[in-house]
């Protein structure tokens, strides 16, 4: 029997993990900064809980119609978004995080400052999910999404990408239409966003808009380069590490977030590719042992 | 729904009182948001510990008035204070970091950010400081319109800091060796301008300005607190990029008008909207037909 | 090859926070959470204060029957996926017999069903949202949950109650901050005083946290003209909303609710809090020992004032401590003493019993002096004090 204090961590961290490798897909595969990604996390988690506890939808439905709406509202946003210059963009994702979170908070449609309140996790063969069980469920999701990014990765699109997050105007050049492929990652990303927003009401069982404000936009960001930009793995390890930190780092109490702001500074002063980054030590290193495991002495 | 039970626009008797609202509110805006302009003009980063610096600001400066007492050489030491930590981020943060993507400096800035806030409550303790300075200028009534002492002293500020920069700006040769940078680092580079000293010149200034306004936040409110910079954060980025990204007039336009028009949104319009997301759809609407901000050029 | 050195080293990670359990103790170990970082510090670091002092005093009591308490106090940073964890690692790893609340109703709200569902019992010091002590989906009250703090509509109209009846306002204005607890008040407030004849002239809703600039608020409330405003907020917004309310030439009384009652409130508003009338729960004139105690307690060992948040969660936890010395430290029957609470002497009011966890005590009506709270009237109007049962 697992614990169900290591099965709440875990499927934190899993969620974070889906959510650092959505991001991932827009700021690492198409070069976009996002500072807004928690809206999207936010409009599926509330999508879900309004389906659920007010629409009567099964979970088996209300999770992905979650992931459809935050997909076309991406889609909906990002096309007059993705007309403005990268660091406008950045800013601009920003305030549509702001606004996001303002309309959960001012409408009362969606619970206002009350929160919703009485999402369960899912039933299965007549009885409600364990949490262990639930981890799994979303753990598959989650190896699904990555073999999907892989296939992607080798495809025509992945390609496109690339060359975008390399070269923008290159790309142009060579005929590939910019603004298609990076509203394509822009909706990608936000759907696998509204997925994690799914599980996570339901695993919470509660939500208000303030779960979904800048801080988690920026926590998001942050998994994405800690563990390395770009690269498939590195947002997910961010993901674990940043996910777990502030429990291993409890009995510093009062000092944790300050160690957390500190972490961040120095990543980026001496790391700055994020640990699995292509120049960074880490991957260097595993590397080294790959190549030449004679010459360990 | 908390659609207020009068009328939508009898606010107006107001009119004049809310102006006075909002201009202060904008000016202080101005002042964060200008530092900001002025480090993204010349090195294309993101620098969120700006609003950590306006903070440091307000907490040296509280700290100078509780040695000294008197509070035109607290504004002085916050001033100075802002100026000497931003030199230090510059130098040993940034420098280091611009050679690499943007968002490198971007999370490096967030972190630093996460770190001051959190420096401020273990230093300084997580209650609320008060600031209570006597300035000395005095309440200015007008019937039932009054600008307040701490409005005036704001106003006054403001327009003293704007009127020295600009001058700056202008009329001196540095002044001019940054605008030059702003445009073109390289090329001023090569008519043999010292880059690295206009840009440590453009964080002692812009640094300073944010920690004039820290200083004069912790009087209007009288109140200092650790988490002061957050909300500054991401609405000097909104001002900032209203104001078209390094545009210096344009920062200064966008700061007044974000001021006044979340003012009027509370107190004319009676929207029940929060003040801080009217900055982001006015930055968000104004983007969609002038994609480079309020007065910015292509 | 590089994956599975990853692997690895996710590994190593884990092995990180599976600590050891092993300090097999003979105390009696009672949890507790609050936000003692982050945006909510300062309110975290008073309930860690007060309840650390409850924590002191009953050890050097004896303890309960014999046995030393030992407190395991987690910080939560406000965030509720943070008190989700938090609350499994109560109940299974650090196995307490009991959890005492001193955060917001964020993180105590997500952590309710949990503890329901565990049967651990909860007293919750300040939290104010309706379904802490209530399940929305199974529609019926959490019994192992209770609240120390009144429901934020029982207090909001027992406000009204005073401003109507004692203060005779007709004409009044209402400013909230927007949160749980701002709404809930201001919404029992607006109700009670409208019912008993009152007109509310405007209702506006402030953002929180960070709202600092109240001018824009206030210039529409005095254009109003009401003779009573009712303020909601915390201790910072509570100064700020005073100290503007003067600057503006605004000379209606302001009639304020728990959040302003700290001495950080009167240090901030400074002059402009004199005459501030506040409904809260703790009387600070209130001969009894237990509150004389503790105010004097608490001055000693922190060098400041007590405030309503700590107050609250330092009865929240000698709530507790009370039902463990009656039943034992087996958690239901812990459940079955708060159920069955009886004219309990606490410091924040004698509470006559728990309603579907709710409880039922006067609210204090205190008046800023001389530059401290003091006593005016105690609201005690059974139709307003009991809480609404579903």
């Amino acid at each position: 029997m697992i614990s169900g204090y290591l099965i709440t961590i875990l499927i934190t961290i899993i969620v974070y993990a889906i959510l650092a490798h959505s991001l991932n897909v827009i700021t690492g595969h198409a070069g976009q900064i996002s500072l807004g990604h928690a809206a999207f996390f936010g409009i599926g988690a509330y999508t879900s809980a309004l389906l659920y506890t007010g629409g009567g939808f099964p979970f088996w439905a209300s999770v992905p119609l979650a992931a459809v709406v935050a997909g076309v509202v991406g889609a909906v946003l990002g096309i007059p978004c993705l007309r403005v210059r990268d660091d406008f963009l950045a800013i601009t994702t920003m305030g549509i995080g702001f606004v996001v979170e303002a309309v959960f908070l001012y409408l009362p449609f969606f619970g206002g400052a009350m929160g919703i309140g009485g999402i369960n996790l899912p039933k299965w063969f007549g009885r409600e999910m364990s949490k262990p069980e639930y981890f799994l469920l979303i753990l598959i999701v989650f190896v699904l999404l990555i073999l999907f990014d892989r296939r992607l990765g080798r495809s025509w699109i992945g390609l496109a990408w690339s060359s975008i997050r390399e070269d923008e105007q290159a790309a142009e050049a060579m005929g590939v239409d910019v603004v298609r492929f990076k509203v394509m990652a822009f909706v990608l990303g936000s759907t696998i966003a509204g997925l994690a927003g799914g599980f996570y009401a339901h695993f919470l069982t509660f939500i208000m808009p303030q779960n979904f404000g800048f801080g988690q936009s920026i926590l998001i960001l942050c998994m994405v380069v800690f563990g390395g930009i770009g690269t498939r793995w590195g947002p997910i390890l961010g993901a674990v590490i940043l996910g777990i930190l502030p429990e291993i780092s409890r009995p510093i109490m009062e000092y944790r977030t300050f160690v957390y702001g500190l972490l961040l500074l120095a990543m980026m002063r001496f790391q700055p590719g994020g640990l699995l980054g292509e120049e960074s030590t880490l991957p260097r290193m595993l590397r080294r042992i790959q190549f030449r495991p004679s010459e360990n002495r | 729904m908390w659609f207020d039970d009068c009328s939508l626009l009898t606010g107006f008797n107001m009119l004049w009182q809310q102006l006075a609202n909002g201009i202060a509110i904008g000016s202080v805006y101005a002042l964060i948001s200008l530092g900001l302009t002025m480090v993204y003009g010349i090195l294309r980063i993101l620098h969120v510990a700006h609003a950590g610096i306006y903070a440091l600001g307000a907490y040296v400066g509280w700290f100078s008035f509780r040695l000294v007492g008197d509070f035109w050489v607290s504004l002085l030491f916050g001033m100075a204070g802002a100026a000497v930590a931003g030199y230090l981020v510059e130098r040993f943060l940034y420098s280091p970091l611009l050679h690499l993507p943007r968002i490198a400096p971007l999370i490096a800035s967030i972190g630093l950010f996460i770190a001051l806030e959190e420096a401020f409550r273990i230093v300084a303790g997580p209650h609320t400081l008060t600031y209570n300075a006597r300035i000395g200028l005095g309440d200015l009534s007008i019937g039932s319109f009054k600008l307040t002492e701490t409005q005036i002293l704001i106003l006054l500020v403001t327009v003293v800091i704007l009127i020295v920069l600009w001058t700056f700006l202008t009329r001196t040769r540095i002044g001019l060796a940054m605008r030059a940078c702003a445009m073109d680092a390289e090329t001023t580079s090569s008519f043999g301008v010292n880059v690295g000293r206009i840009i440590a010149i453009n964080f002692i200034l812009g640094s300073a300005m944010a920690g004039a306004a820290g200083v004069l936040i912790g009087v209007y409110d009288n109140q200092v607190w650790p988490t002061m910079g957050s909300i500054p954060a991401y609405k000097a980025l909104a001002i900032v990029v209203l104001g078209g990204l390094g545009n210096i007039p344009g920062t200064v336009v966008a700061s007044i008008v974000v001021g006044l028009s979340e003012t009027f949104f509370i107190g004319v319009l009676a929207i029940p909207f929060p003040r801080d997301a009217v900055a982001f759809i006015a930055m968000i609407l104004v983007l969609m037909f002038r994609p480079y901000g309020l007065l910015g050029k292509a | 090859m590089r994956r599975l050195g990853l692997m690895g080293m996710v590994c190593g990670l884990f092995l990180f926070f599976i600590p050891g359990t092993g300090q097999a103790q003979d105390a009696i170990k009672i949890g507790f959470f609050a936000p003692i970082t982050g945006p909510a510090a300062a309110d975290g670091m008073s309930a860690k204060h007060a309840v650390e002092l409850g924590l002191k005093e009953v050890n050097d009591g004896g303890g309960i029957r014999g046995k030393k308490v030992e407190l395991i106090i987690y910080d939560d940073r406000l965030n509720p996926q943070e008190a989700v964890a938090i609350a499994n690692k109560l109940i299974e790893r650090d196995k307490v017999v009991g959890v005492v609340s001193g955060s917001y109703s964020g993180p105590t709200r997500v952590t309710a069903p949990i503890f329901q569902k565990a049967g651990m019992p909860m007293v919750a010091g300040y939290a104010v949202h309706p379904d802490v002590t209530w399940d929305p989906t199974q529609k019926k009250p959490n019994d192992f949950i209770f609240r120390n703090g009144y429901l934020g509509e029982v207090e909001g109209a027992a406000a009204a109650e005073f401003a109507v009846k004692n203060l005779k306002a007709k004409r009044i204005s209402v400013i909230s901050m927007d949160n749980d607890f701002g709404r809930a008040i201001s919404a029992g407030f607006a109700e009670r005083a409208e019912k008993l004849g009152s007109a509310i002239l405007t209702k506006q809703m402030y953002k929180f946290p960070g709202e600092k600039d109240f001018r824009p608020f206030l210039t529409r409330i005095k254009e109003g003209n009401p003779e009573v405003i009712f303020a909601a907020g915390y201790y910072n917004e509570a100064a700020s909303i005073v100290r503007q309310a003067k600057e503006l030439g605004i000379t209606a009384q302001i009639l304020g609710e728990e959040g302003f009652d700290s001495p950080k409130f009167l240090e901030i508003a400074g002059p402009a809090a004199e005459g501030v009338i506040i409904a809260t729960n703790l009387d600070r004139d209130d001969p009894r020992p237990v509150v004389q105690n503790f105010l004097a307690n608490y001055r000693k060992a922190y060098n400041e004032d007590a405030d309503m948040v700590g107050a609250s969660s330092y009865d929240a936890f000698m709530i507790l401590v009370d039902a463990i010395k009656k039943a034992g430290t087996d958690p239901k029957a812990i459940q079955k003493a708060l159920l069955e609470t009886k004219d309990y002497n606490g410091l924040t009011g004698k509470i006559s019993r728990f309603v579907q966890g709710e409880v039922v005590k006067p609210v204090q009506i205190q008046v800023v002096k001389g530059g401290k709270f003091r006593r005016l009237a105690v609201i005690d109007n059974p139709e307003v004090i009991t809480p609404p049962t579903k």
